[in-house]
């Protein structure tokens, strides 16, 4: 049975926005690209390093690792250039009453 | 008078003889020369914000690529130097190169139009006659541009793109765009993100699908000045059946301060290619050739790096596939000689990240004279790359006390279903096989190149055979003198 955790309001992730979040031993980047909400594991499947914190592009959807310059798609998880192979894990955003709340299992 | 065969023997011998000692007059003689410096623009020494940029508009590049070079540039700056591989990477001064010079208005596609103590270089280094002789395109890049570039016609007509790199951010930008820094990011670490800043020349090759290139396109990298640094870039697109050979030599004078080369290649083999990238490095020892080259090999896909070290101060270069599609297969065959003051740190490295998917490394390494060599790589499979299969075998030769062999091998398996193998030996040149030798008439030195040659001949005679010629004549130069 999949958690619903609340993120902040949405006013409060606005285009362009990021934000780190915590949940039990899950470390989430959740990015607003142009109006549409992504989250991904922050950990490049690289190295294991923090991948949410990288130079975040919200006009093509992605965010590059700050350790070893891996592209990732926040749509889909899979990284667009090496080092990395592997996709990171996403999750489902949704926004109810004005709050961006977090799909996670 | 007729001649007996012992005779003719004996003239053969002394025939050679004489050439490895005139090859021996020293590498100066050979490659170590240089040209007096007619350039159009020499940057002084040092890497800064402004360079990047006048690099940028010298080459009247698009807006994106001097965002990616500036960009480039802070990771650079942001990176410590790696504290692995050698203790002589401390020694590499950013601040005591030249980071670009230009030494010709354009690249040409005719030698006649190269300007000419150019032109004499190359010639002397013999690559318009290997041109003529059995080459299917040269690309000759001196300093930090290509000063000449040309592909057989009826390849040209194929659509085989092969031109120098600059010359494709102007007339393929779609495609450059596309592929470029996908393989090898700027931040994949300090020295490609340097390459990213300032890089200038190397190769484009385009192969379109089914095409075969039989003959090998080669590239031939030439340094002159005194503290130059070359920063090359290479791309190579096989598409889906296509095949191609590419091969790079290099050199430079000898001087007694340091240049720094830092090269990033990058292969692309869509489903059923098969890229062959062979390299013939023999810099001058004040070299520091630091290097990063990465593959990706897509069903079906085969790549083979063929990686001969021979000179440098300091070589870090370990050619990497990645073997993303289904029975994709990797190949690195690998031979490090390091001599006296240099140190050899080279390798390869395999990630398995699909199914049924097959690797060889072949790594063999000589050190004399105090030398060090070092094998250093890399076998990762992944998880769900089941059916996977390796090989790697690194053997090491010490032909003295004085020199030295390191092997670092990391292999990581995700997955329980696979095969992989790991031999690692190092041998001694014994007194067992000298006398062995010696006692069916061979002096020492020629019974010690004897076993040096069987040593590699497994991975030399992968070589096409002129390249093939010309590594085992390396080779012998490198052993002169080494018995005493």
């Amino acid at each position: 049975m999949a958690d619903i955790i609340e993120i902040c309001p949405l006013s409060e992730l606005p285009p362009g926005a990021r934000r780190i979040v915590e949940w039990e031993e899950l470390e989430i980047g959740v990015f607003n690209c142009g109006g549409e909400l992504f989250a991904i594991e922050d950990r490049c499947s690289h190295d294991d390093g923090p991948l949410a914190e990288g130079d975040f592009d919200p006009d093509t959807c992605t965010v590059e690792c700050p350790r070893h310059g891996s592209l990732f798609d926040l749509r889909t998880g899979k990284p667009k250039t090496l080092p990395a192979y592997v996709p990171v894990d996403t999750f489902p955003v949704v926004v109810e009453d004005d709050i961006v709340k977090l799909e996670v299992d | 008078m007729a001649t007996t065969p012992d005779t003719n023997a004996a003239d053969a011998v002394a025939s050679e003889n004489a050439s490895l000692q005139h090859i021996n007059a020293d590498y100066t003689e050979r490659y170590g020369f240089h040209d007096a410096e007619n350039y159009l623009y020499k940057a002084p020494k040092g890497l800064t914000r402004e360079l990047v940029e006048k690099i940028s508009e010298f080459k009247s590049e698009p807006q994106w690529m001097r965002e990616f070079r500036l960009k480039a540039l802070d990771h650079f700056l942001a990176r410590p130097m790696p504290t692995w591989g050698s203790p002589s990477l401390a020694e590499v001064d950013f601040d005591e190169i030249h980071y670009f010079v230009r030494a010709s208005e354009r690249s040409e596609r005719s030698w006649d139009d190269v300007p000419e103590d150019v032109k004499k270089t190359f010639d002397r280094l013999g690559i318009p006659e290997a041109e003529r002789k059995f080459l299917a395109g040269v690309g000759a890049q001196y300093e930090s541009e290509v000063v000449y570039h040309q592909v057989n016609e009826q390849l040209e007509a194929q659509g085989v793109i092969f031109t120098d790199m600059d010359t494709a951010l102007r007339e393929h930008e779609d495609l450059v765009k596309e592929y470029f820094a996908t393989i090898i990011p700027p931040n994949d670490n300090k020295l490609a993100a340097l390459n990213s800043a300032v890089w200038s020349g190397g190769s484009f090759v385009y192969v379109p699908p089914g095409v075969h290139v039989e003959m090998p396109l080669q590239a031939y990298f030439r340094i002159n000045t005194e503290n130059m640094g070359q920063f090359e870039r290479t791309l190579i697109l096989a598409d889906e059946g296509s095949y191609v050979h590419y091969v790079e030599g290099c050199t430079a004078p000898t001087y007694s301060s340091d240049s720094l080369h830092s090269a990033v290649v990058e292969l692309i083999a869509k489903p059923g290619a098969r890229i062959r990238y062979t390299t013939v490095q023999n810099w001058s020892n004040n070299v520091f050739n630091l290097v990063t080259k990465r593959a990706v090999a897509e069903t079906d896909a085969t790549v083979e790096w063929v990686d001969c070290n021979l000179g440098s101060k300091l070589t870090m270069k370990y050619p990497s596939v990645y073997l993303m599609g289904e029975r994709a297969h990797g190949e690195i065959l690998s031979i490090a000689f390091a001599g006296h003051g240099q140190h050899q740190d080279a390798g390869g490295k395999i990630v398995h990240a699909a199914p049924n998917t097959t690797s060889n490394i072949f790594a063999k390494s000589i050190s004399k004279d105090g030398g060090r060599s070092s094998y250093r790589g890399l076998l990762e499979v992944a998880k769900g790359a089941h059916g996977s299969k390796s090989k790697v075998v690194c053997d090491a030769l010490l032909l003295d006390e004085d020199s030295r062999s390191d092997t670092y091998p990391t292999i990581r398996i995700g997955e329980d279903d696979v095969d992989v193998g790991h031999e690692a030996t190092v041998s001694k040149v014994g007194e067992e096989q000298l006398f062995y030798l010696m006692s069916h008439g061979l002096g020492e030195e020629e019974a010690s190149k004897l076993i040096v040659n069987g040593f590699i001949e497994p991975i030399v005679k992968e070589l096409p055979m002129e390249y093939a010629v010309e590594m085992n004549r390396l080779i012998e130069l490198q052993m002169e003198g080494s018995i005493g």
